[in-house]
């Protein structure tokens, strides 16, 4: 029955009837759906857009930074510099279990970069290899900075996609700077690797050189300024737990206060990690509940149309039955139609939104803001969800036009 | 070809019970071309539809062809019409937005006929009637008798025992009422039987019997004349 051609034209002839109540109804769906669409569209665009500014390193981890304590502790004054030194952070990486990935920093902001004669001013970062795990840098050519580089103190560099473009030729590829070299605060780099971090101009106006070398060049201490954890898979508790134990740790050996709230502290990114994911689920939430419920009430016009079909075609009806139709034929006919009619104004609102989402949405960039779109398994549950819909919204009309007996529809009045 | 035995049927209005049909005998032979005669409200609408299936009965036995149409499913009664009933209304009742030959093929449609076999014979069936030229036209573009022949075209599509015509001629001037009635006449003469419900004695004196109905009954029956 469903791919009877008689069946569908049928379902044409009689939709077509009425274009104009026909083409309303329509668009009432359509409407529902498109709306559905974009809104999924936006939410989708927005989380990928927070997850871009916010996403430069990766989620799993957790940062430890030392500032100035607060308060005065064991004949030590408030307010002064707390500061984590190579012997500091060794007897901290003793203390906690195997991580997946460890990274100590320092950052000297603001590092004057030379190549040939174009120069600028640029983040030089001194880091562990593990950083390009925590970083999640994508290296467009060469290599990260390796643990060699590090034991033979090496004046190798990484560059951002930012440098190779300011400093190089026009057009240069990134393959193309590795093995030049480049003047960092005046000292002579070579460079080993480039990277890019898509949508981050902040990560890619930075250099990473080994820390042995940028402690050794840059610095006149052991200072170390941050040190960056890779908590790999670990469940989101235990990193809680470890950062408050790691926390105690280094309030005690810092000699900080332990109610001191800037002494020494410890970023779990987890955390944050877990918030965006909890405000998104809940953003998601959202579009559906508002996208079904404007579904919900263009099914209820299509729900009143076919009331409204079933009136006037009472005598109709009558006829066929009279004629030898069967109730399942005629319920089967209005729920096709109902089903039908949901189907293609679905579809059509589903290509506008998807049409307005890709046409539309790139000349809209924004920093909370990018490339949002509509996956195919949503839309394919909404389309799902529109036949669901269609059918029920056709079988109370349905039952009614079975109720019709034919005497009283061929009633001559 | 049908026997009515103390058919009774009544109407709940509100709180009232109204007997439309207090006990109907009669014997309908098969060719027969019959009159159903009556003032308004003597039960003849009444008797077609229990006539036709469309209506079912509170009482009394109904012979189709032999065959028992006492309390039958909705299903039963949908087949049984489409197989030895045809009908033909006062106001045609042709749908609206179908050609002529579409309309002629509905009922084979509701009877697994395929579309080409439909056409096949809704043509030939609308040539019978003399609008071969008309098949591709909707009904609003015919005049009233063309629309009654169109509907005689349906009732005949899927060659039924009996043609139940309700008033067939009482939307139509009286020049085309005669080509109706010859038209049921000719059909009548290939042995097909025919009960038409009318309340024009010119009408009803074109049929070989007529039966009158009065108040719910049939009016002595011994006075069913034969004309």
């Amino acid at each position: 029955m469903m791919f009877d051609r008689d069946a569908w034209l049928e379902i044409f002839h009689t939709v077509l009837s009425n274009p104009l109540r026909t083409g309303l109804t329509g668009l009432s769906i359509a409407l529902g759906i498109f709306i559905l669409v974009v809104m999924q569209g936006l939410g989708s665009g927005l989380e990928t857009g927070v997850a871009n500014t916010f996403g430069d390193d990766a989620a799993n981890l957790m940062q430890v930074r030392t500032g100035n304590a607060q308060l005065a502790f064991r004949g030590r004054k408030p307010n002064r510099r707390v500061e984590l030194h190579n012997q500091d952070e060794q007897a901290m990486k003793e203390q906690v279990d195997s991580v997946p990935a460890w990274s100590r920093l320092v950052f000297r902001w603001g590092s004057t970069v030379r190549y040939s004669n174009q120069q600028g001013s640029y983040n030089v970062r001194g880091v562990d290899p593990d950083q390009r795990e925590i970083g999640q840098v994508s290296l467009t050519a060469g290599r990260f900075i390796s643990p060699l580089d590090l034991a033979e103190n090496r004046k190798v560099a990484v560059l951002g996609a930012q440098l190779v473009e300011d400093l190089f030729p026009k057009g240069t590829e990134a393959a193309a700077v590795v093995g030049e070299f480049i003047q960092l605060r005046g000292i002579q780099f070579a460079v080993v690797g480039a990277f890019d971090q898509a949508g981050s101009r902040w990560e890619n106006r930075s250099v990473y050189v080994p820390f042995s070398t940028a402690q050794k060049l840059f610095q006149n201490d052991d200072v170390v300024s941050r040190v960056s954890i890779g908590t790999g898979d670990a469940a989101i508790e235990d990193t809680r737990d470890a950062s408050a134990g790691l926390i105690s740790w280094l309030k005690n050996r810092l000699v900080v206060h332990p109610d001191d709230a800037e002494g020494v502290w410890v970023d779990n990114r987890n955390e944050e990690a877990e918030m965006f994911r909890q405000i998104f689920s809940g953003i998601r939430l959202f579009v559906w509940f508002v996208g079904l419920m404007t579904l919900l009430a263009g099914a209820m016009g299509v729900a009143n149309i076919m009331a409204i079909v079933v009136r006037e075609r009472t005598k109709e009806i009558g006829v066929r039955k009279a004629l030898g139709a069967t109730s399942n034929a005629i319920v089967g006919q209005i729920i096709q139609e109902a089903v039908f009619l949901m189907l293609v104004s679905g579809c059509v609102g589903l290509l506008a939104g998807t049409w307005l989402l890709h046409g539309i949405a790139p000349m809209v960039q924004h920093e909370f803001f990018s490339n949002p779109r509509v996956d195919f398994s949503s839309a394919l549950l909404a389309l799902g969800i529109l036949i669901f819909v269609g059918v029920v919204s056709a079988i109370g009309p349905a039952v009614r036009a079975v109720t019709i007996r034919p005497v009283e529809a061929l009633r001559d009045e | 070809m049908i026997e009515l035995q103390g058919i009774r049927k009544s109407y709940q209005s509100g709180a009232q019970s109204l007997e439309v049909l207090k006990g109907i005998d009669c014997t309908i032979h098969k060719g027969e071309l019959v009159a159903i005669m009556g003032s308004s409200g003597s039960g003849k609408s009444t008797m077609l539809n229990v006539l036709g299936l469309l209506d079912d009965f509170d009482g009394g036995s109904y012979l189709l062809d032999g065959n028992d149409m006492g309390g039958l499913s909705e299903r039963q009664a949908a087949r049984y019409r489409s197989e030895f009933l045809g009908f033909v209304f006062q106001s045609f009742n042709l749908i609206g937005y179908k050609t002529a030959l579409e309309n002629a093929a509905l009922p084979l449609y509701y009877q697994g006929v395929s579309r080409k076999e439909r056409q096949k014979q809704a043509l030939h069936y609308l040539t019978k009637v003399g609008l071969a030229d008309w098949a591709e036209h909707l009904p609003n573009q015919m005049s009233g008798g063309q629309k009654q022949r169109v509907a005689i075209a349906r009732a005949l599509i899927a060659n039924p025992r009996v043609i139940l015509a309700d008033e067939p001629t009482g939307a139509l001037d009286s020049v085309t009422s005669d080509e109706v009635m010859n038209l049921l006449k000719d059909i009548n003469r290939e042995g097909i039987t025919i009960v038409v419900v009318t309340h024009e004695s010119e009408i009803a004196a074109q049929c070989d019997r007529i039966i009158r109905l009065k108040d719910g009954r049939i009016e002595d029956p011994k006075a069913q004349d034969d004309v």
